[in-house]
């Protein structure tokens, strides 16, 4: 038995104890018990991820059928891509398990909310394990229960949880649908269920186009691409927090996993239009998903939409690679598969800090409306601390890791001069869209961090708020470590992307930078830097940063001693005429921060508004009170999902015409079929 | 028993098995219906009886027996006491009359002698020459179902569905072993004692035993 398969069978072992801790021990203990559990059974999804990546390989196999004499199996042989991808979701499972021993309080710490959450985790880290089309649909499906029980868990505090229940249930069976038919039509062609007999089979013409048609519509409705995005914002926000981190940062990327499993493993060397198909999902999933999520004043609903953006991103990136390597540019092909994966890694590091952090506000306050916090940056330091070095992730500022992965993205679509005309047309609006949409992220992540932490409490909630417990203060630390690190050493990230590209062929385009240059200026040793030598691009962030601190640093001491000879005197507001004039409505508010953005786009947002007027009694001239009311509908849901859904109401209605409770209509059902079956039978 | 005579005394049978079932449709007193109800229980069990003499199964004539007992004798009474229970006399408006039910009864043995030609093969024997007469009375009682009202009527119907369905069975796979025929028949005991019961709450809510009133319970 290899390592990787004791890591493998490990994880089961774990998983099988949380379970059992969640249903056996006491209430008291039991967050601790079943999230040490599931906390270690994160950490051995980490190590064998880790040990895939490196690779080693292994092959857990179990029957499916017992004394049937059916020879069915399924198998569980990671590949190196699988090992980045568990690893991922081992690392973002074990933050929020260990976030969620102190956290995981009434429905979400109830025997059901543990035990599925374990299984939950355990299907996610196992998706990107499985060696054959049996065992990823199962644990594809092990995830989808799972979660759909945790989106389910408050449904008793709030109604819109059955609803957002109900959405997320049959995106989750849409997205199945899809993947068992692609995946049928896969096996069938290629004479083989085994992903190393279809990788071997080189499948192509009509069945490999309609396979990868169904797998990408599969995989991107549970990676919450535009139009199939829409169970994302009601999900995410009903879910308890640490389950929406964990789907969010990882179950969504299983989808960013399909597809790039589809396009350099089972399906390689697809023609353009693949990647024509994937650009044109994936640009305007960018563009909806950041506008959505700047205009919002939700703080789960803002970041469920930027999930949808980030996501878009990354499968940009996937069709950039896609193109280039159709055209035959084999650099520019793997570098945006490098900018793929570690945008992938980056958003899973910052988007569980951010829900994990959103988790808090709302334990803290029991507020998630942006419009209701603020201030809290005095009341909860080290949560704001987390939460804003993840907001700078999430809007790409340098020193984090969103900065190095998006950077890495725009180089490889800089360079991607195709000899293509359609592509070659396409890839500056593609830049643009990015650029857009990279400043669209910038507004609002400032809008997120400034609002909710920044200026006076405005809600007795945002007043009366205290610092979470330790393992909560613990988990987003972590997760802000690990941004902040995946930035200054983003080196890691595109060698571990690399490595994970070699078992699928595509890259030698790519190699982490051991530079002296920079870093040597200021003393330290070599740099953690990624250097793209096949478009010649280099980056070292740590040297860059240590470079900058060298020299703001004396300007700032300077300063500072400069300072302390005039001490600061405290005035009160300058234009208060002596008086504290100051209220909690007077700063921005989310929705007035975002309101020229909402008047910018408002085409393409079409906001309902509602503005009240009452006057004074006494004169039409004074206005005694506003109330301004503004209520944003999902445009694609309202256009595309409500005539849908109208049209199977109405389905329903005709059906019901058939099923009109007379036992004789009924009876007459099975008395025609039965006709029919013998006439046939006599034909 | 002779070849020729075996022959006669099944097609005898089966012919009045058809007959009572048609009957049935033309038939609107419910105590003519259950008269006819008993007498086709009882050609079945002489149908089955036949067969065990000849194979001299003795086990086939054990299932005779309790065929016998159960449907000729036991749900016809059973039937008839509900009748007088519940008052009802009449199957007062069945949904087609009884001449077009006749011809439909015509067309579905026709359809049955049709639908049962490839499963007979090339030279059926007098025992499989018979199938299609069970497969016209399941289909008959099956039309009994659709067009009577009265809930009495509907355990009628179910019950000649039944005769059919053994009569195929008995037939095509040359007897049914006693422990098979013992639960079926059980069985059909206990669903007309169970609809017997329903039927007497459904007089006591409705007044009536007319199944167009259970309609109203949808949704």
């Amino acid at each position: 038995m290899s390592l990787l398969e004791v890591g493998l069978v490990a994880q089961l072992a774990l998983a099988l104890l949380a379970v059992t801790a969640a249903v056996a021990a006491p209430t008291p203990l039991r967050p601790l018990l079943a999230g040490g559990a599931t906390l270690l059974m994160g950490l051995s999804g980490v190590a064998t991820g880790a040990l895939a990546l490196g690779g080693r390989t292994g092959i857990v196999s179990a029957p499916l059928t017992v004394g049937l004499g059916l020879d069915a199996r399924m198998t569980l042989a990671p590949d190196r891509l699988g090992g980045l991808f568990m690893l991922l979701a081992g690392a973002v499972g074990a933050v929020a398990a260990l976030y969620s021993v102190g956290y995981a309080r009434g429905p979400a710490g109830s025997r059901t909310g543990c035990a599925a959450f374990a299984v939950f985790l355990l299907g996610l880290q196992l998706v990107p394990a499985s060696g054959d089309v049996v065992a990823f649909l199962l644990t594809w499906e092990l995830m989808a229960i799972g979660s759909t029980i945790l989106v389910l868990a408050e449904h008793g505090r709030r109604d819109q949880v059955r609803s957002a229940g109900l959405w997320y249930a049959a995106m989750t069976h849409l997205s199945f649908l899809f993947l068992l038919a692609g995946f049928a039509v896969l096996t069938v062609a290629g004479h083989s269920s085994s992903f190393a007999a279809l990788a071997a089979g080189r499948i192509s013409g009509d069945q490999a186009g309609l396979a990868f048609v169904l797998l990408t519509i599969g995989f991107a409705t549970k990676a919450g691409l535009v139009p199939v995005h829409v169970w994302l914002p009601r999900a995410h926000p009903e879910a308890p927090s640490h389950v929406s981190a964990v789907m969010s940062a990882a179950m969504v990327k299983m989808g960013v996993y399909g597809v790039v499993l589809t396009v350099t493993r089972l399906l390689p060397g697809g023609p353009r239009w693949w990647g024509l198909v994937v650009l044109a999902l994936a640009l305007p999933s960018a563009l909806y998903g950041i506008l959505q999520a700047s205009v919002t004043s939700d703080l789960k609903r803002l970041l469920a939409y930027s999930t949808t953006e980030n996501v878009g991103l990354i499968l940009s990136a996937v069709a950039i690679s896609m193109l280039a390597a159709s055209s035959g540019d084999s650099a520019v092909a793997g570098v945006a598969m490098v900018a793929a994966l570690m945008l992938t890694v980056s958003h899973a590091a910052f988007k569980t800090v951010l829900f994990l952090g959103a988790g808090a506000l709302l334990h803290a306050t029991a507020e998630r409306d942006l419009d209701r916090l603020g201030g809290l940056v005095r009341s909860m330091p080290r949560t704001a601390v987390a939460f804003g070095v993840a907001c700078l992730g999430a809007a790409a500022l340098p020193v984090t890791s969103g900065f190095a992965a998006e950077w890495v993205l725009m180089q490889a679509r800089i360079h991607g001069d195709s000899r293509d005309q359609l592509t070659s047309a396409l890839l500056p609006a593609a830049i643009a869209v990015v650029a857009l949409t990279a400043g669209l992220a910038l507004l609002t992540f400032v809008k997120a961090f400034g609002i909710a932490f920044m200026a006076r409490p405005r809600s007795p909630g945002a007043t009366t708020a205290h610092e979470v417990n330790r393992p909560m203060t613990a988990a987003v630390l972590i997760g802000a470590a690990a941004v902040l690190a995946l930035g200054l050493a983003p080196g890691l990230t595109a060698t571990a992307a690399a490595t994970a590209l070699r078992s699928a062929g595509v890259v030698g385009a790519v190699g982490a930078a051991t530079t002296t240059s920079a870093a040597a200026a200021v003393g330290t040793g070599a740099g953690w830097g990624v250097a793209l030598p096949g478009i010649g691009a280099h980056l070292d962030p740590l040297a860059l940063t240590l470079l900058a601190l060298a020299v703001t640093l004396p300007v700032v001491l300077v300063t500072w001693l400069l300072a302390r000879r005039h001490p600061r005197r405290d005035v009160d507001l300058v234009w208060g005429g002596g008086g504290v004039r100051t209220s909690p409505r007077m700063p921005y508010t989310a929705t007035s921060f975002a309101e020229p953005l909402v008047r910018v786009f408002d085409d393409a947002l079409q906001p309902t508004r509602d503005l009240r007027v009452t006057h004074a009694q006494e004169s039409r001239y004074l206005v005694q009170e506003v109330s301004f009311h503004q209520h944003l509908d999902d445009r694609v849901e309202k256009s595309l999902y409500r005539p849908a859904i109208a049209m199977l109401d109405r389905a329903g209605d005709l059906a019901r015409l058939m099923q009109n409770g007379s036992m004789h209509r009924y009876l007459g059902f099975s008395f025609v079929a039965l006709l029919v079956v013998l006439v046939a039978v006599a034909w | 028993m002779t070849d020729a005579g075996f022959t006669q005394v099944l097609g005898s049978c089966a012919g009045v098995l058809i007959l009572t079932a048609v009957l049935q449709l033309w038939r609107r007193s419910l105590s003519g219906s259950v008269t006819l109800l008993a007498l086709q229980g009882a050609a079945l069990s002489a149908l089955i009886g036949t067969i065990g003499v000849a194979a001299a199964d003795p086990e086939l004539i054990g299932v005779a027996v309790l065929v016998l007992a159960i449907k000729a004798v036991a749900i016809p009474i059973v039937l008839g006491r509900t009748a007088a229970a519940t008052g009802a006399r009449r199957e007062d408006a069945p949904r087609i009359n009884p001449t077009a039910a006749l011809l439909l009864s015509a067309v579905l043995t026709t359809v049955a002698y049709l639908a049962s030609r490839p499963i007979l093969g090339a030279a059926p024997d007098a025992a499989q020459r018979a199938v299609p007469v069970g497969i016209a009375v399941v289909l008959i009682g099956f039309l009994l179902l659709l067009t009577r009202r009265q809930a009495i009527s509907q355990l009628i119907g179910f019950v000649v569905l039944d005769n059919g369905i053994a009569m195929i069975a008995l037939l095509t796979a040359g007897g049914v072993p006693l422990v098979v025929e013992l639960g079926v028949s059980l069985d059909v005991l206990l669903v007309v004692l169970i609809l017997r019961v329903l039927t007497g709450r459904l007089k006591h809510v409705f007044g009536a035993t007319d199944l167009d009133d259970l309609t109203e319970l949808h949704d």
